[in-house]
């Protein structure tokens, strides 16, 4: 199998999707000649023109509308979103329109609209474009929510995304659009709401999103080497959420700890700790503990930015503290 | 920090050792490897070497002191003067550290001179089980070869404490066979034990290093306790305890440190029986001697040509010489019982009315072949007869002899009953 990196990964799926239906068009800004700062659709004007490959002026709120709208009337349309924080000015197109459309018409109105955006710190591009606000929409009903993990994750989510008859939203991770990883030449879709069992373990669970992935699967190395067998499970979705293969890790580990790059405050972590907390309590033999970013505005000085997310170092830190037994917070 | 000087386990079937000499004296330095003192056995004589540098202090048995296994019977210490306190009376037995039960300890036996560990291979019995004392208990695997390791004693074996494949010192008590079924038994590895057992010293014959005691982990823990007196644990260790229908508050009387997760369930699972101590029933002692030979008929007619023809008194006087001197035995013979007041020679034997501090019941001209009286006012032994021999049966409530002291009465005053003239010499 090839490896591919993330951008290439993104741009293959728009491009088979815009070949094998021609109601799937793009729009956002520097879309077209730019193929967006981070280059991830280079190309795809030069094949589709710039009927399908729509440049916007800078007015998120008012293509994002546009694209409500040509989706309610036939079309499949992906939003470009340059950056994940610019989802702020686009919440009520997204939240109030797209989101409850199909249930306030009755069901008589689709609105299969694709949100492609990112996320995640330590680009140095400071407090407006570093945040990570998945939990934003997540917390929204009506809305689909996927975190790829990787090149692959990113082609297989982004295909089934675009055939799905209901708003989703995409958070790519910003640094990881050069990272590659093997992608299969034939075509593939990822199904939503399966999370995918990364690395088996019969310790501890780790449960990551996104670049956090990562973080865990380092985690568990570290861990390994200390003989704790660390399971690392990548929901790839949060909404919908794969509950029963998180709980079944939990039950089986009995010590879960749940890592994202969100704000940990009200963030998905406790989402899921608590959901955790909810169906396997009984199976539970210390805190379901909750890893996310620090809650501050991302700093643009690099020292202080990195400390604001989760490494792996801390992450097998609080994972030896459930393992020993270690009361974390006294009660 | 001393290091315990103990009495060694020179031979399998050895319950005390006789002190022939002391090679240092009280206050002497000795460096590692020293004679420190030579020790009889039944089969031979050994010199017992120091474990490492000091001083010689402490000594709490003289020469010609027959001291049970495992004892401590000095110290080597950092100063001349000592620890200032005596060495810990023979009581300090394994069985009456933290939560095992009560009965004799086993320890891993010295079974080639060089020796300073022997490897578990099996074990031969499941905690719980009766066993013989002939029975096989275990298989130790040395340098040299594999053997069979009898449990040495009658009754039950109560608690593991080590599991097979762990390499275990010379000296550490590794089982505990209970005389009555124990209604828990303890099963945990070596490497788990908490604290180091008290006759754990590894054997003084072979050279060594001082090997750290194998402080478990979970002491370390601080403890925690909650304001409201509530349990700190897990809901998995609660949903457990509830299926096995154990009570989380055990942990809290034994004192194990909270918060409490699912690895704390073994020791929940393995803390002893507290009922007899709860309901106020007083515990009780039973334990049995069998004696192959009967060689205290020979005696008996010896005896007679010395002019001691009253059996009572001898048994009498073998008795306080087991007891310790200067005490008063009660004999109950043929329903008639007489007190004596002993030194524990023959001569220092005679009548009295003083109070009796031990009873003597002889059985061997019945037909009564084993005894369960239960504890009475004073520890009572039994003399009774059995196939090709004699049996010395032990009761006595918890509150008059500790289970070491016990031990020692019955080992003591069997060995006597078996060959009197032995010990008389």
């Amino acid at each position: 199998m090839r490896n591919i990196t993330l951008s290439q990964a993104v741009n293959e799926a728009l491009a088979e999707e815009m070949r094998r239906d021609e109601t799937v068009f793009i729009l956002g800004e520097d879309v077209a000649e730019a193929g967006t700062p981070f280059k991830v659709l280079s190309g795809l004007v030069e094949e589709f023109g710039t009927d399908r490959v729509v440049d916007t002026p800078i007015a998120e709120p008012g293509f994002m509308g546009i694209a409500v709208g040509a989706a309610m009337t036939g079309t499949r349309p992906v939003v470009d979103l340059m950056f994940g924080d610019f989802i702020f000015l686009i919440m009520d197109q997204l939240c109030n329109q797209a989101a409850k459309t199909h249930y306030m018409s009755g069901g008589k109105l689709n609105v299969p609209l694709v949100v492609r955006t990112n996320l995640g710190a330590t680009r140095r591009s400071a407090a407006q474009h570093s945040q990570s606000l998945h939990a934003l929409v997540a917390h929204i009903p009506g809305l689909k929510v996927a975190l790829p993990s990787s090149a692959y994750e990113a082609k297989g989510l982004m295909k089934t995304a675009i055939r799905d008859n209901n708003p989703v939203v995409i958070f790519e991770d910003k640094l990881m659009y050069n990272d590659k990883a093997p992608v299969p030449e034939d075509e593939y879709l990822i199904p939503f709401g399966e999370a995918n069992i990364k690395r088996e373990g019969t310790d501890i669970t780790l449960i990551g999103t996104s670049s956090m992935v990562q973080v865990c699967e380092k985690a568990a190395e570290i861990l390994a080497a200390e003989g704790i067998s660390a399971e690392v499970i990548d929901p790839r979705t949060i909404v919908p959420l794969d509950e029963k293969t998180l709980i079944e890790s939990a039950k089986k580990t009995s010590r879960v700890i749940v890592v994202d790059e969100g704000h940990q405050s009200f963030g998905i972590t406790g989402e899921i700790a608590s959901r955790i907390n909810e169906k396997a309590f009984y199976h539970l033999d210390g805190p379901v503990l909750r890893m996310g970013a620090m809650d501050v505005p991302v700093p643009f000085t690099p020292a202080l930015e990195d400390l604001t997310v989760p490494t792996p170092e801390a992450l097998a830190e609080n994972a030896r503290k459930l393992m020993s037994g270690e009361m974390i917070h006294a009660a | 920090m001393p290091l315990d000087v103990i009495m060694p386990a020179l031979g399998m079937a050895q319950d005390t050792g006789l002190i022939v000499a002391w090679h240092k004296s009280p206050g002497d330095q000795v460096a590692e490897g020293d004679v420190l003192f030579e020790v009889e056995t039944d089969k031979a004589t050994m010199e017992v070497e120091a474990a490492g540098a000091g001083y010689l202090t402490d000594v709490a048995a003289e020469a010609g002191a027959e001291v049970p296994v495992g004892n401590v019977i000095a110290r080597i210490s950092e100063t001349p003067e000592g620890t200032g306190t005596a060495a810990p009376a023979p009581a300090s037995q394994a069985n009456a550290q933290d939560d095992l039960p009560e009965g004799h300890s086993v320890i891993m036996p010295t079974l080639g001179m060089a020796q300073d560990t022997g490897l578990i291979v099996s074990w031969q019995k499941a905690p719980g089980e009766a066993v013989a004392a002939d029975e096989v208990l275990f298989e130790v695997e040395t340098d040299k070869s594999t053997v069979e390791v009898p449990a040495g004693f009658d009754g039950f074996f109560a608690a593991q404490l080590a599991d097979a494949g762990e390499d275990i010192p010379v000296g550490q008590v590794i089982a505990i066979i209970s005389a009555e079924k124990p209604a828990t038994t303890v099963q945990r590895s070596a490497a788990s034990t908490p604290a180091a057992p008290a006759p754990a010293t590894p054997a003084p014959v072979a050279e060594k290093t001082e090997k750290p005691a194998p402080a478990a982990k979970a002491a370390a823990k601080p403890a925690v306790t909650s304001q409201d007196g509530r349990i700190l644990a897990s809901p998995k260790l609660r949903r457990l305890a509830m299926e096995q229908g154990l009570d989380l508050n055990r942990l809290v009387k034994a004192g194990h440190p909270q918060p409490y997760h699912v690895r704390d369930l073994d020791v929940l699972r393995n803390l002893p029986d507290e009922t007899p101590a709860v309901s106020g029933v007083a515990a009780s002692r039973r334990i049995t001697a069998a004696l192959p030979e009967d060689g205290f008929a020979e005696f008996m007619v010896w005896a007679a040509e010395q002019g001691f023809k009253d059996g009572s008194l001898l048994l009498a006087a073998l008795a306080a010489a087991s007891f310790g001197s200067q005490s008063a035995i009660e004999v109950e013979a043929f329903g008639a019982s007489k007190l004596f007041a002993s030194d524990g020679s023959l001569s220092g034997t005679e009548t009295t009315e003083d109070e009796a501090t031990l009873r003597i019941r002889d059985l061997r001209f019945c037909r009564i072949s084993s005894v369960e009286m239960g504890s009475e006012d004073m520890p009572v032994l039994t003399l009774s007869k059995n196939a090709s021999g004699l049996t010395v049966t032990l009761e006595c409530g918890a509150h008059h002899l500790t289970a070491p002291e016990a031990v020692a009465l019955i080992s003591n005053f069997a060995g006597r009953i078996e060959n009197p003239l032995r010990h008389l010499l």
